[in-house]
C-alpha cells in the first residue's frame, strides 16, 4: 500500500526504485545498518558511517559487535534483541541507547530495531538509530531549569502565584499555603479576587484591568484572607505574564507579608510618639499646673466663710473652669500618647487634625517664645487617612521647628487646596537646614541634634506615613532664614 | 513705705492667674497694677517705682527670667517674686538668678495662700 505513491514516480523500473530509497536512506538524518542472519553488516547508510567515524570497508560485511562499540553490546545486549528479532519477527522500537565513538563525546540515540520479512521468513534486520543527543540535553536542560524555576517560586518566604488574565489561580507557592492555611490544590481554579479581603476586590479588578492595558507593573496593598479568617498585609507586585507574541496570558504576583514590618513599624511610631512626649512634657506641666493653681486658689477663697455671694459664685465656676481645662488637656495628651492600634484609614478632615496637633504644642511654643501663625480654610477639608498617625506626623513637623528656633520664633502653618491635594505647608524662620544635610533628613537615623535628644526617626517616620496615605513631603531650606516642610494628601 | 499701699505689678498670661493673685492680694492693702506680656511690664517700670513684681516664669512674649534681669536693671531696688508652674524652686535656672539676687524668693503653682502673703510679709510689704 505504502509503495504506491513510490511505484507512481518510478514506474516500474526497478533501478528507479534502488537509486530512489539509496538516496532516501543517504539523506535521512538517522543512522541505518542492515544486518544479515549472521549478524554481519550488509548495508550502512552515510549518516551511520559518519557518525561512527569509520568507513565503508570498516563496516560492510564485519560482524554487529565489531561495529558497534563494546560498551553497547554489552551494556543493552543488542546481539541478543537482534537475535530475538530474527526469532519472534517482531520489531522492537523506540528504546534508547548511549555510544561513543573514539575520540567524540558520547551520544545517545533511539534505536529500533525492525525486522525485513519476505513471504513470511525475516531475511534481514534493520537497524534504525536516531541521534536525540541534542534533544535530551536540551530536554534535561529544560527540566533542569523548570525544577530550578520551581524551587525558587517554593522556597521563597514572599507569596509568588499566577493567574489567568481573570483572576483565576494557576499557581499558588508554598509560602502562599503557608500564610493563607489554604493548599495549593483548594486554591487553583478559584478567583483570586476571592482570597483577598472584599474591599480590596474593585481595586484589585482595576488592577487586572490596567495590567492588560499598560506594560509596567502595578503595585499595592492588600490584605490576604486566611483559613482562619484572619487578616494579612501584604505588598504586592502584580506583573503580566506574555507569551511569544506579546499578548498577555495571565497575570504573576508577588506579595510580601507584612506583619511583622507593621508590628515594627507601631513599635517605632510608639517610641517615636513616647520621645516627642518627653518633649512636650514641660510644656504640659506648665499647662496643667496653671489651671490646677486657679482651682487651688479659689477653694482657698472658699474656706473663707466672710466672703461675698458673689466672690463665692466666681470661685466656683473658676474652679470648675480650671477642672475642664486641666482635663481637656490630659484627654488631648491620652489621645496622643495611645498606642495606635491599627493603621485603619477613614474619611477626616485634615484641618481639625492639625488643629489638635497645634493645640497639643502650644504651651511648648509659648515656653520656647514662638508665634505660631496659621491660615486654615473653612473645615472640612476631607482626605482619607488615619487621623493618630497624621496628627503624629504634624507634631513631629511642628517639634522639629521648634527644635530649629532656640531663641524663638515664627511657626507659619497653612493650608489650602491645589488641584485634587491638600497641600499643608509648615514653615519656621528658624536656622534653615545646610544644603549638604537637605537630601538626608528622610534617612532613618539620620540627626543633627545632640546625642539623646533626637531619635533620628521622626522624620523618616513621617515620610513613611505620607507613602501610606499615597501623599508626600517635601522640604525647602535656606540657612539662616528657615525651613518650609510642604506635606501634600490626596483630598477626598 | 509708710502711710501707703505697697505698689505691686503682677505679670501673668492667663488672666485667670491675675485674678487669683489680685483678690489675693486686696486692692485694700496692696496698688496693683496688672501686666499680661513683658513688654507690658516694661512700660508700667518706666514711669511707676514698684515696690514688689509679681512674675510668671514663661510669658507669651519673653522669658520671666530675662524679664526679672531687665526690670532689675531698670529699679534695683524693686523686689521680684516668680511664681511658675514650669520650674521647680531647684531647678539651676532659677537657683541661678536668686544667687544672682533678681529673684527675692520662688513660689510654685499652685501655691497656698499663707505661704505666698509670709513671703510678702518678710519682704516687708505686708
Amino acid at each position: 500500500m505504502g509503495m504506491k505513491p513510490l511505484r507512481l514516480i518510478a514506474g516500474s523500473d526497478p533501478h528507479r526504485y534502488e537509486d530512489m530509497f539509496g538516496m532516501f536512506l543517504e539523506s535521512i538524518p538517522s543512522s541505518v545498518l542492515l544486518i544479515s542472519r549472521e549478524l554481519r553488516v550488509i548495508f550502512a547508510n552515510r549518516n551511520f558511517i559518519t557518525k561512527s567515524r569509520r568507513t565503508q570497508q570498516d563496516v560492510i560485511g564485519q560482524k554487529l559487535e565489531q561495529v558497534l562499540p563494546e560498551a553497547i553490546i554489552e551494556h543493552i545486549d543488542i546481539t541478543s534483541k537482534v537475535r530475538e528479532v530474527f526469532r519472534q519477527n517482531r520489531a522492537i522500537t523506540g528504546d534508547r541507547m548511549t555510544y561513543r565513538a573514539p575520540g567524540i563525546p558520547i551520544r545517545t540515540y533511539y534505536y529500533s530495531i525492525l525486522p525485513f520479512a519476505w513471504r513470511g521468513d525475516v531475511e534481514d534486520i534493520i537497524l534504525l538509530m536516531d541521534d536525540v543527543t541534542e534533544q535530551v540535553r536540551l530536554s534535561e536542560e529544560v527540566r533542569r531549569v523548570e525544577r530550578h524555576l520551581a524551587s525558587v517560586v517554593e522556597s521563597a518566604r514572599d507569596v509568588v502565584l499566577s493567574t489567568d488574565p481573570d483572576g483565576t489561580v494557576l499557581t499558588w507557592n508554598t509560602a502562599a499555603e503557608r500564610i493563607t492555611g489554604y493548599p495549593s490544590w483548594q486554591v487553583k481554579g478559584s478567583s483570586f479576587f476571592e482570597r483577598c479581603v472584599p474591599e480590596a476586590t474593585q481595586a484589585l479588578r482595576n488592577v487586572f484591568n490596567e495590567l492588560g492595558a499598560i506594560d509596567s507593573p502595578q503595585t499595592g496593598e492588600w490584605e490576604l484572607l486566611t483559613k482562619n479568617s484572619s487578616k494579612i498585609p501584604i505588598s504586592w507586585v502584580f506583573s503580566s505574564m506574555k507569551d511569544e507574541r506579546e499578548s498577555p496570558v495571565g497575570v504573576v504576583a508577588v506579595g510580601r507579608d507584612l506583619s511583622e514590618h507593621r508590628k515594627l513599624e507601631m513599635q517605632l511610631l510608639q517610641s517615636q510618639k513616647l520621645a516627642a512626649l518627653g518633649v512636650m512634657a514641660g510644656g504640659i506641666a506648665h499647662e496643667i499646673r496653671n489651671p490646677l493653681a486657679v482651682c487651688s486658689s479659689a477653694a482657698q477663697f472658699l474656706r473663707n466663710s466672710q466672703i461675698e455671694p458673689e466672690f463665692r459664685q466666681e470661685c466656683v465656676s473658676k474652679i470648675l473652669d480650671g477642672i475642664n481645662k486641666a482635663s481637656s488637656i490630659i484627654e488631648n495628651l491620652l489621645r496622643f500618647a495611645r498606642p495606635s492600634s491599627s493603621s485603619e484609614m477613614n474619611p477626616i478632615d485634615i484641618v481639625h487634625v492639625i488643629g489638635d496637633a497645634l493645640q497639643l504644642v502650644s504651651n511648648q511654643a509659648k515656653i520656647e517664645k514662638i508665634a505660631i501663625m496659621v491660615d486654615f480654610p473653612k473645615p472640612p477639608m476631607a482626605v482619607y487617612g488615619n487621623a493618630n498617625l497624621l496628627q503624629q506626623v504634624f507634631l513631629n513637623l511642628f517639634l522639629n521647628a521648634f527644635n530649629s528656633m532656640p531663641e524663638g520664633g515664627t511657626l507659619t502653618v497653612s493650608v489650602r487646596p491645589c488641584r485634587a491635594e491638600a497641600q499643608i505647608s509648615i514653615e519656621d524662620s528658624g536656622h534653615g537646614i545646610a544644603p549638604e544635610h537637605l537630601e538626608k533628613i528622610f534617612d532613618p537615623f539620620f540627626t543633627l541634634s545632640s546625642v539623646g535628644k533626637g531619635t533620628g526617626l521622626g522624620l523618616s517616620i513621617c515620610y513613611s506615613i505620607m507613602r501610606q496615605h499615597l501623599g508626600n513631603i517635601e522640604v525647602q531650606s535656606i540657612e539662616g532664614e528657615g525651613t518650609v516642610f510642604t506635606v501634600y494628601l490626596p483630598l477626598l | 513705705m509708710k502711710g501707703r499701699r505697697p505698689l505691686v505689678l503682677i505679670v501673668d498670661d492667663e488672666p485667670d492667674m491675675c485674678w487669683v493673685l489680685t483678690n489675693l492680694l486686696g486692692k485694700d492693702r496692696f496698688d496693683l497694677r496688672v501686666a499680661q506680656t513683658g513688654e507690658a511690664a516694661l512700660k508700667l517700670f518706666e514711669s511707676n517705682r514698684f515696690d514688689i513684681a509679681l512674675l510668671d516664669a514663661k510669658l507669651t512674649d519673653m522669658d520671666g527670667l530675662d524679664l526679672a534681669r531687665r526690670l532689675k536693671s531698670i529699679d534695683s531696688s524693686v523686689n521680684i517674686v516668680m511664681i511658675s508652674g514650669y520650674y521647680y524652686d531647684d531647678h539651676v535656672d532659677i537657683r541661678e538668678v536668686m544667687n544672682e539676687g533678681f529673684i527675692m524668693a520662688f513660689i510654685s503653682k499652685p501655691f497656698v495662700h499663707d505661704e505666698v502673703m509670709g513671703i510678702l510679709r518678710d519682704i516687708g510689704c505686708h
